[in-house]
C-alpha cells in the first residue's frame, strides 16, 4: 500500500471514474485518428514507392479519376479530395492549437462535422459505383483492379478521418462504441480491400485474429486479477491438440468443429484452473518462473508424446497431428458449407475469427464489468482487505487462471483447425513472449489497448517484417545497394520484440491505450500481497 | 449467550508469544473496547479473529459456531466486518465500488451471470448499486461515490471502509483503531457513527487508543499487556484498576498515584 501522507506517491488520477472514462475516450479518439491519417497516406503514397503488379497494392485513385466518362466518379473523388485536404488542415491546426495553448473555436467543430459527412457521403458513392461497377469511375482499369488495396485503404482511412475528427464529441463521449463501430466496419472491409492480394487476409486470419484472442485472454490473467503469467502458450496448446485429437484421422474421432471448440476451451480452463492451484501464493518474479515452467512442460509433453506412453492418445510426437479437419457449417459430415483448406480460400476463416474476436470481447466485457471483474481489481490491489471484505480469493484467482486459459484454448482450437496441422514447435516459449508483449504495448488491464498491441504487433512481425523483404529489393534495385535485399528481415522478430518492450518500458509503461487505474497503480508500484503467504507467516 | 467468545486464545509467531491465553465475550448490542500499550497484541487478536491468522491454541465462537480454521472470507460472510488500523481501502476504484465490493459475499451471480450478462446479473448489480449509494448516505458520504478512494481525505477514507465494511451486512462490526489521525471534530462525528450504528442493532467491538472515544462510547472496556488480559470491565473499573494504570504508565505508577 502506498502511504497515503507521502506526496510522491499521488501520480496524476482524475479525481472521478467518469473522468478517467472522458480520458479513455479521448484516447481512442486519437487512436482512431491516427489510424484514419496513416491508412490514408498509406494508400495514397504506396502506388507511387512500390511496384504495382508484383505487391499488389495497386493504384492510386488519383492517378486515374481524368478518364471517368460521365464525371460523376470524378467529381466524387474531387469533392472526396477536397474535405479530405480540408480536415487534414484541420488536424493541422489543432495540433498547432494544442502546442501554443490556444482555444479552438466553436464553429469550426460545426465546419468540421458538415465536411465529415459531406466527405463520408462521397465515400459511400465511391463505394456505391466501384461495387455495383455502373460508371467505370477509374477509367479503363478491370474492375479487380479498382477494388484493389490503395483505394481502399484510402476511403477507409478517410473515413476513419472524416468519423473521429469531425464527429469528435460524439466519439469521445461514446469511445466504446466508437471504437467498436470502427473495428466492425474495417474488420467487414478488410478482406475486401486486399481483395488481389489475398495473403493480407490470410495474415488477418492467421496471426491478427490469433494473437487478439491470445491477448484478451492473457489479459484477464495479467491484467484483470494482476497475476502474471510467462507459460501462457501451453494452454494455447492445450486447445489446438484438443482439436487436433479430437477431428482428425490420428484417433479416428471427427467432432464437429462448432462442439470441438467449446472443448477445447474448457480443457484448457481446466488446465488454466490446475496450474493456477500451487501458485496461489506465489507472487511477481515466483509466480512467473512457475508459469514459466509450465509453459515449457506442455509442449514438451506433446513433443515426446508422454499421454501417448501413458495411455491413449498419442499426440504425435515431433511431427505433431496432422490432417485436421477444417471447420463446417452446420456438421461435418453433411456439411451445407465447407470451409475448405485455409491456404486455398482464407476468407470463410477470416470471418470466423472476427466473430469469435466479437464474442470474447463482449463475454470479456461484461465480466470486467461484473462482481467477479470487481473482485479480481479487489485481489489485485490489496488481497488481504479483499478476503477480509468477504472474497473467496483462492476461487476468484483460479476463475481467473480458467478463464484466461480458456480463451486460449478458444485460439488454440480454431489455430489447429485453421493450419489442419498442430506440432509442438507452434506453441514455443515466444508465442506466450509475443502475447505478453501484445498485451504490454497495447495497455495492461484494458481491453481495448490490448486489441490493438495485438494488431500492431502482429501487424509489424508478420506482414512488415516479410514485406520489407520484397520491398527493400526494389529499394536495393533502385538505390544499388544489393545488400539490402540479402538480409533475412523475419529473423529480427526477436529484436522487435525487445525494441517494443524497451521502448514502451522507457516512454509509455502503462501502454498505448491503458486502463487509468492500472496505470497508477503501475507507477507507484503498489502490489499485493497474497492471503496465503500471510496466513503462512501467521 | 454471547455473540462471539473469544476463548483461551494463543496465537505465536515462531517463539514469540503475541497472544498468550486471552478470553472474553461480547454480547449483543454492546460496544466493546480493546485498549493496551502499543505491541500488547491487540491487532493481532482482531486478525486470530476474522481468519487472517490461524490461531495456535484456543477457540473463537460466533453466535455459537465455532470460526476455528475458518477463511475469511467465510467468517465475514457469517456476519463479523472489520476495518483495518492502517486503511486498506482498494484506492482505485471509486467510493462506490469500493461499497459495492463489500455486498460481494452476499451476492448471487454465478460465473455464467457475469460472462453472459444474464438479467440475474443485471438486476442484482442494479440493486446492489443502489443500496451502496444507500450506505454512502448514511455515512454522509454520497457526494464522493465517483471519487477515488486514494483521491478522499483521510478522514472520509476511513469513514469510508466502515461503509465498506457494512455494506457485507455484519452482525458484528470490528473497528481498528477508528480515531486514528483524526482531528478533534472528525472523532466526534465517528462517535456519533458508532452510537447509531449500535441504535441501529449492530454489535460493535474495537481497538482505540484515544482515551475520549473509549471511555465515551464503551460499554466494556478489554484491556490488553504483552499478550496477557490484564483487565475487564466498565470504563470506570478500568480507569481505576491498578494493573492498568501500571501497564500504561510504568511499574508502580499506580503506587505513586495512591499515595499522592
Amino acid at each position: 500500500m502506498p502511504d497515503i501522507a507521502d506526496p510522491q506517491a499521488r501520480v496524476d488520477l482524475p479525481d472521478t471514474g467518469r473522468q478517467t472514462r472522458a480520458a479513455e475516450s479521448s484516447a481512442v479518439l486519437w487512436l482512431v485518428l491516427a489510424g484514419g491519417v496513416l491508412l490514408l497516406l498509406l494508400g495514397w503514397l504506396l502506388p507511387w514507392f512500390v511496384e504495382q503488379t508484383a505487391s499488389g497494392v495497386g493504384h492510386s485513385p488519383m492517378d486515374v479519376i481524368v478518364s471517368s466518362p460521365t464525371g460523376i466518379g470524378w467529381l466524387a473523388v474531387w469533392a472526396m479530395g477536397i474535405c479530405m485536404l480540408a480536415l487534414l488542415a484541420g488536424v493541422g491546426y489543432d495540433v498547432f492549437a494544442q502546442l501554443t495553448e490556444r482555444a479552438t473555436p466553436f464553429r469550426w467543430s460545426r465546419i468540421r462535422a458538415g465536411l465529415a459527412i459531406l466527405g463520408g457521403l462521397c465515400v459511400l458513392l465511391i463505394f456505391i459505383l466501384v461495387v455495383t461497377r455502373s460508371e467505370l469511375v477509374f477509367g479503363d482499369q478491370t474492375p479487380d483492379a479498382l477494388t484493389d488495396n490503395a483505394v481502399w485503404m484510402m476511403l477507409t482511412g478517410f473515413g476513419l478521418l472524416a468519423f473521429s475528427y469531425g464527429l469528435r464529441p460524439w466519439v469521445v463521449t461514446h469511445g466504446g462504441l466508437a471504437f467498436t463501430a470502427v473495428a466492425f466496419v474495417v474488420g467487414g472491409l478488410f478482406p475486401l480491400m486486399f481483395n488481389q492480394s489475398p495473403g493480407f487476409v490470410v495474415w488477418g486470419a492467421q496471426f491478427a485474429g490469433i494473437y487478439t484472442l491470445l491477448a484478451l485472454g492473457l489479459n484477464v490473467v495479467v491484467g484483470f486479477a494482476g497475476l502474471l503469467d510467462l507459460g501462457y502458450a501451453a494452454f494455447f496448446a492445450i486447445g489446438a491438440y484438443s482439436t487436433a485429437s479430437l477431428s482428425s484421422a490420428a484417433h479416428g474421432i471427427h467432432l464437429p468443429f462448432w462442439v470441438i471448440i467449446f472443448i477445447g476451451a474448457a480443457a484448457a480452463g481446466l488446465f488454466g484452473a490446475l496450474l493456477g492451484a500451487p501458485t496461489l501464493r506465489l507472487r511477481g518474479d515466483y509466480l512467473a518462473i512457475v508459469t514459466l515452467g509450465f509453459g515449457e512442460i506442455v509442449p514438451d509433453a506433446a513433443r515426446n508424446s508422454l499421454f501417448g506412453n501413458l495411455a491413449r492418445p498419442s499426440t504425435g510426437g515431433p511431427n505433431g497431428i496432422s490432417g485436421v479437419d477444417s471447420p463446417a457449417f452446420p456438421t461435418h459430415g453433411h456439411a451445407i458449407f465447407d470451409y475448405g483448406l485455409f491456404g486455398a480460400n482464407p476468407r470463410p476463416y477470416y470471418y470466423t475469427i472476427l466473430i469469435l474476436v466479437a464474442l470474447i470481447v463482449v463475454v470479456l466485457r461484461n465480466v470486467e464489468r461484473s462482481r467477479l471483474g470487481r473482485a479480481w481489481v479487489a485481489i489485485r490491489e490489496d488481497e488481504v482487505a479483499a478476503a477480509a471484505t468477504g472474497i473467496n480469493t483462492v476461487q476468484t484467482k483460479l476463475l481467473a487462471f480458467a478463464i484466461g486459459a480458456s480463451v486460449s484454448g478458444f485460439a488454440g482450437a480454431f489455430f489447429g483447425a485453421m493450419l489442419g496441422t498442430v506440432t509442438p514447435d507452434n506453441f514455443e516459449f515466444a508465442v506466450s513472449v509475443t502475447a505478453l508483449t501484445t498485451v504490454v504495448l497495447g495497455g495492461i488491464g484494458n481491453i481495448t489497448g490490448v486489441i490493438v498491441g495485438a494488431l500492431l504487433v502482429s501487424f509489424v512481425i508478420f506482414w512488415v517484417l516479410p514485406g520489407l523483404q520484397e520491398w527493400m529489393g526494389t529499394v536495393g534495385n533502385t538505390v544499388g545497394i544489393s545488400g539490402l535485399s540479402t538480409i533475412q528481415y523475419s529473423d529480427y522478430k526477436y529484436v522487435v520484440y525487445g525494441l517494443i518492450l524497451i521502448g514502451i518500458m522507457l516512454l509509455r509503461p502503462s501502454g498505448l491505450l491503458p486502463s487509468r487505474a492500472r496505470k497508477v497503480e503501475l507507477e507507484t508500484g503498489a502490489e499485493s500481497e497474497p492471503l496465503a503467504a500471510v496466513r503462512e507467516t501467521g | 449467550m454471547a455473540l462471539l467468545e473469544v476463548d483461551r486464545i494463543v496465537k505465536r509467531f515462531g517463539g514469540l508469544l503475541a497472544v498468550n491465553d486471552v478470553s472474553f465475550a461480547v454480547d449483543t448490542g454492546e460496544i466493546v473496547s480493546m485498549i493496551g500499550p502499543n505491541g500488547a497484541g491487540k491487532t493481532t487478536a482482531f486478525n486470530c479473529i476474522t481468519g487472517l491468522y490461524p490461531l495456535s491454541g484456543g477457540d473463537v465462537r460466533f453466535g455459537g459456531y465455532s470460526l476455528m480454521g475458518m477463511p475469511p472470507h467465510r467468517i465475514t460472510k457469517l456476519g463479523i466486518a472489520r476495518t483495518f488500523q492502517n486503511i486498506r481501502l482498494f484506492s482505485y476504484m471509486t467510493a462506490v465500488d469500493n461499497v459495492m465490493v463489500g455486498e460481494h459475499c452476499r451476492m448471487h451471480a454465478h460465473v455464467w451471470d457475469a460472462l453472459l450478462h444474464t438479467p440475474t446479473a443485471r438486476n442484482e448489480e442494479r440493486a446492489v448499486e443502489a443500496r451502496a449509494l444507500q450506505t454512502l448516505r448514511k455515512l454522509s458520504l454520497e457526494r464522493y461515490a465517483d471519487v477515488y478512494a486514494r483521491n478522499l481525505p483521510y478522514g472520509l477514507q476511513r469513514r469510508l471502509e466502515i461503509a465498506r465494511a457494512l455494506a457485507s451486512g455484519p452482525r458484528l462490526l470490528l473497528l481498528d483503531e477508528p480515531a486514528a489521525g483524526l482531528n478533534p471534530q472528525e472523532k466526534v462525528e465517528l462517535m456519533g457513527v458508532i452510537s447509531r450504528l449500535r441504535d441501529d442493532g449492530l454489535t460493535i467491538f474495537l481497538i482505540e487508543h484515544d482515551m475520549r472515544v473509549v471511555m465515551g462510547i464503551s460499554d466494556r472496556i478489554v484491556v490488553l499487556d504483552h499478550g496477557e488480559k490484564i483487565a475487564e470491565g466498565s470504563p470506570k473499573e478500568v480507569r481505576e484498576d491498578p494493573r492498568v494504570i501500571d501497564a500504561y504508565l510504568g511499574h508502580g505508577a499506580s503506587e505513586a498515584m495512591r499515595t499522592a
